[in-house]
């Protein structure tokens, strides 16, 4: 923490050419501003970073195991979009509007869905230093773009100035429309992360955003629609009809300006820019209002005490107490609000843009099993880090565990908490899915299925828990991810989560989709069964490591 | 003292962060019954100690005793005879006061009535039952320190370990703190707290123990600590402060005349 506190004071004075002269400004009260360039907060941001991973083996680790994954997606998504130069022009110039646009929502959704992928300042460190709106921005813009990911974003996107640009002058657009598209990326998913932040810690915020969640699903169904609408079971067409409903988007623009260039793609450069510029002042708007806002989420004069049902029906003890206490902070804590929200959203958004999509007509079975399954896998990956929401409070529980079995418990609560929210909405999912497959009995094997897939989730999810826990931060001002230094973990757990439990969902999601309807029986069997031996893994492996689980999960960011 | 068990006694102890050593090689002994002191400056390794004596985190070396049971090795025998406050506060934010003290009865097995009936007891006697309902988050430092000391007396542990209870907390709130703590060891309970302030700790404790840069420099009872001086220049002299602060040298440009 002191290192931490040295990176703040040496990186600003340093970069400050000088620090003197910017401290008797403040003492003979002329402006005050401190003259900071964006290169002091990208310094800074790097000392955060290294001092994040020093002194801990699971959080080198989990770096490495980041930027490896950020130079395969970054290599991957370079060669994939250079190599459409080999493809007809207007197929890659399609090709490339839809993958631009993937990125963008990738960028918005992601770091809604995994707490902490994303690590960035926390600007609230920054609130008392005399820095002008602009500086802020910038600042907070060149700290942002300084990770493994915003990197691996920008390489990929560069593969399309070789796949698209058409010549010396149309590389140099290219470039310009990649910068654009790369910054529109961050601009916008800081705006989304710091906005919701901001609207969630209003109670009347999350009821705005519970309506908003299905009003953003209805609207990714739009341009499945528009693709719908007469189109053949032709990928082409299919990709035509789909580029052309983004091709005003920005990533359209985006897209469109690298690969036409002329006067056309300057004008789209121009809108681009323009559009940048003005989410970015939203952005640092949104960041100075939340800095000084405080947070309404609490402001009720009580909290109800009536107890809920499931602590009526639970006999007393520890799993009634932890299983209640993880319902009540998924309604009042928004980082909990946050979570249910995205999962909720993709689920929507991923699961039915499948009807859509073209490919041969995809069977009764996929179309009424898939958003299920998915939505499941979705709301699993919010489990694993059980402990994080807890964080520096999970000592309580701690010092009152003393076996294996305790802690087993204590997972058996919030796996409780979990599917007690989780069961009734893919249940819904399912019914949903069933109905637009046209075949409402299939609702039963959907639902069925989607219950295994959450309980080997659940599974998968209590070992990441325990073996590489990772602090979620308390404060939302800015959306911060998990402590700087730990995005790499966060990482390895989210997506090693995901991995895990897909595959361990496979026996039972295969012959489902194969066509054995029936074998959904086993489903939820299957499921307990997995979520059981997780649980009975990660209570052993909790009680040995638990000191350890309380310093991961408690570290200040 | 040979005869009788001491409620907390590690042996050399020792934690290690990184190339620091924040605990190196502590002895702590603390007598049955009463209040006792741990005292030292910042850094000196107190809150190290305490973690590490409340099983909350790992020793790289050395033991520790509560009640003559081995803190690592029979943990439900310990965890179930003491309470905790650790430092900063750290407590459920998003449940009530009410709901935090219930939700630590359930864990710890204690039947529901019988939460419910001393919740109520301990929300009157902290002065919170205004607050029992609103949410931890909202509450100032005074009421926290107080929830968190209900929240580690509902289960009536032998030994009560709290970190700076005192730090940051009004008047009016450290004396209600007092008087609980008073009555509770009253009937024989041991409290091990850590502060910075002396003055308390001359008034509470008859025992005292003094840690400074990861050792205890001296630990016994009061009197015998202090020799006849105050406990704060017995404090100072035993951690070896030098009049920092006060010299002519350095920070000259600090204060009005400099602009």
């Amino acid at each position: 923490m002191a290192g931490r506190d040295l990176g703040v004071n040496g990186g600003v004075n340093g970069g400050a050419d000088s620090g003197v002269s910017g401290m008797s400004g403040v003492g003979t009260g002329a402006t005050g501003a401190v003259r900071v360039g964006p290169g002091v907060f990208v310094r800074l941001k790097l000392r955060l970073v290294a001092g994040g991973l020093r002194g801990s083996g699971t959080r080198l680790a989990g770096f490495v195991f980041s930027v490896i994954a950020a130079v395969v997606v970054a290599g991957f998504g370079f060669f994939l979009l250079a190599a459409l130069r080999a493809a007809p022009a207007d197929v890659a110039r399609d090709l490339t509007t839809v993958l631009f646009t993937m990125q963008l929502l990738g960028w918005v959704f992601v770091p809604l869905l995994a707490f902490g992928l994303d690590d960035t300042l926390d600007p609230s460190r920054l609130a008392l230093f005399p820095l002008r709106t602009g500086q802020l921005a910038t600042g907070m813009f060149a700290a942002s773009i300084t990770g493994v990911w915003p990197l691996a974003t920008l390489v990929a996107a560069f593969g399309a100035v070789v796949g698209l640009a058409p010549g010396a002058g149309g590389a140099v657009v290219g470039v310009v429309a990649v910068l654009l598209q790369f910054a529109l990326c961050i601009v916008l998913s800081r705006l989304v992360t710091t906005a919701l932040s901001g609207v969630l810690r209003t109670r009347r915020g999350r009821d705005v955003l519970a309506v908003s969640a299905i009003f953003v699903v209805l609207v990714a169904q739009l341009p499945n629609l528009l693709v719908n609408g007469g189109l053949a079971a032709d990928p082409l067409a299919m990709l035509g009809g789909l580029a052309s409903a983004l091709r005003w988007t920005p990533s359209g623009m985006a897209a469109h300006a690298v690969a036409d260039g002329g006067p056309a793609a300057l004008a789209e450069l121009a809108v681009l820019a323009i559009l940048v510029l003005v989410i970015g002042r939203l952005w640092i708007a949104a960041l100075r209002r939340a800095l000084v806002t405080a947070d309404a989420s609490t402001e009720a004069s009580a909290v109800r005490s009536s107890r809920g049902l499931l602590a009526r029906v639970l006999p007393d003890g520890p799993l009634a107490a932890v299983a209640t206490k993880e319902l009540k902070y998924a309604r009042r804590d928004p980082r909990g609000r946050v979570g249910w929200f995205a999962a909720i959203v993709v689920t929507g958004v991923l699961a039915f843009t499948m009807n859509g999509d073209g490919r041969a007509a995809p069977s009764l079975a996929v179309l009424a099993i898939a958003p299920g399954c998915i939505g499941a896998l979705m709301i699993a990956l919010q489990a694993v880090n059980i402990f994080g929401i807890d964080g520096r409070s999970l000592w309580m529980n701690s010092v009152a565990y003393g076996s294996a079995r305790d802690w087993r418990t204590d997972i058996a609560g919030r796996h409780l908490a979990v599917a007690t929210i989780a069961v009734p909405l893919l249940t819904v999912l399912a019914v949903v899915a069933a109905l637009l497959a046209g075949e409402l009995p299939w609702a039963v094997p959907a639902a069925l299925t989607a219950w295994g897939v959450l309980g080997a989730g659940l599974g998968v999810g209590a070992l990441t828990s325990v073996l590489i826990p990772y602090t979620v931060p308390e404060r939302l001002n800015a959306f911060t991810g998990a402590a700087p230094g730990q995005g790499g973990v966060a990482f390895a757990a989210s997506f090693g989560g995901l991995i895990a439990g897909g595959v361990l969902s496979l026996p039972i999601v295969l012959p489902v989709l194969l066509g054995s309807p029936w074998f959904c029986v086993l489903a939820v069997p299957y499921g307990l069964l997995v979520s059981w031996g997780g649980r009975r893994l990660a209570g052993g492996l909790a009680f040995g490591r638990y000191p350890e689980i309380l310093a991961a999960t408690s570290r200040a960011n | 003292m040979a005869d009788i068990v001491e409620a907390v006694r590690t042996r050399q102890l020792v934690k290690r962060f990184g190339q620091q050593v924040a605990v190196g090689g502590v002895d702590l002994i603390v007598p049955r019954g009463g209040f006792a002191g741990l005292v030292g400056p910042n850094g000196a390794g107190k809150t190290t100690t305490l973690s590490m004596v409340t099983g909350l985190l790992r020793p790289d070396g050395g033991t520790a005793h509560i009640d003559g049971l081995d803190v690592w090795r029979e943990p439900i025998a310990v965890k179930s005879r003491i309470g905790v406050l650790p430092e900063g506060l750290r407590l459920f934010e998003r449940l009530s006061g009410r709901e935090l003290l219930a939700y630590n009865g359930q864990l710890r097995g204690i039947p529901k009535e019988e939460v419910e009936r001393r919740s109520a007891e301990l929300l009157r006697v902290m002065d919170l039952v205004d607050s029992a309902d609103k949410l931890v988050v909202d509450y100032s430092t005074g009421m926290r320190k107080k929830i968190g000391l209900a929240a580690a007396l509902l289960h009536n542990p032998a030994v009560l370990f709290l970190d700076e209870p005192f730090e940051g907390v009004d008047p009016v709130s450290a004396n209600t703190l007092v008087e609980v703590l008073r009555r509770y060891t009253a009937s024989g309970s041991t409290v091990v707290f850590s502060s910075h302030v002396m003055e308390l700790v001359e008034r509470l404790c008859d025992w005292v123990s003094v840690m400074s840069r990861g050792q205890i420099v001296a630990q016994g009872p009061l009197d015998e600590v202090r020799a006849g001086r105050s406990l704060n220049e017995a404090f100072l002299g035993l951690v070896g402060a030098h009049g920092h602060g006060g010299g002519e040298e350095g920070l000259s440009w600090l204060g009005a005349t400099s602009a």
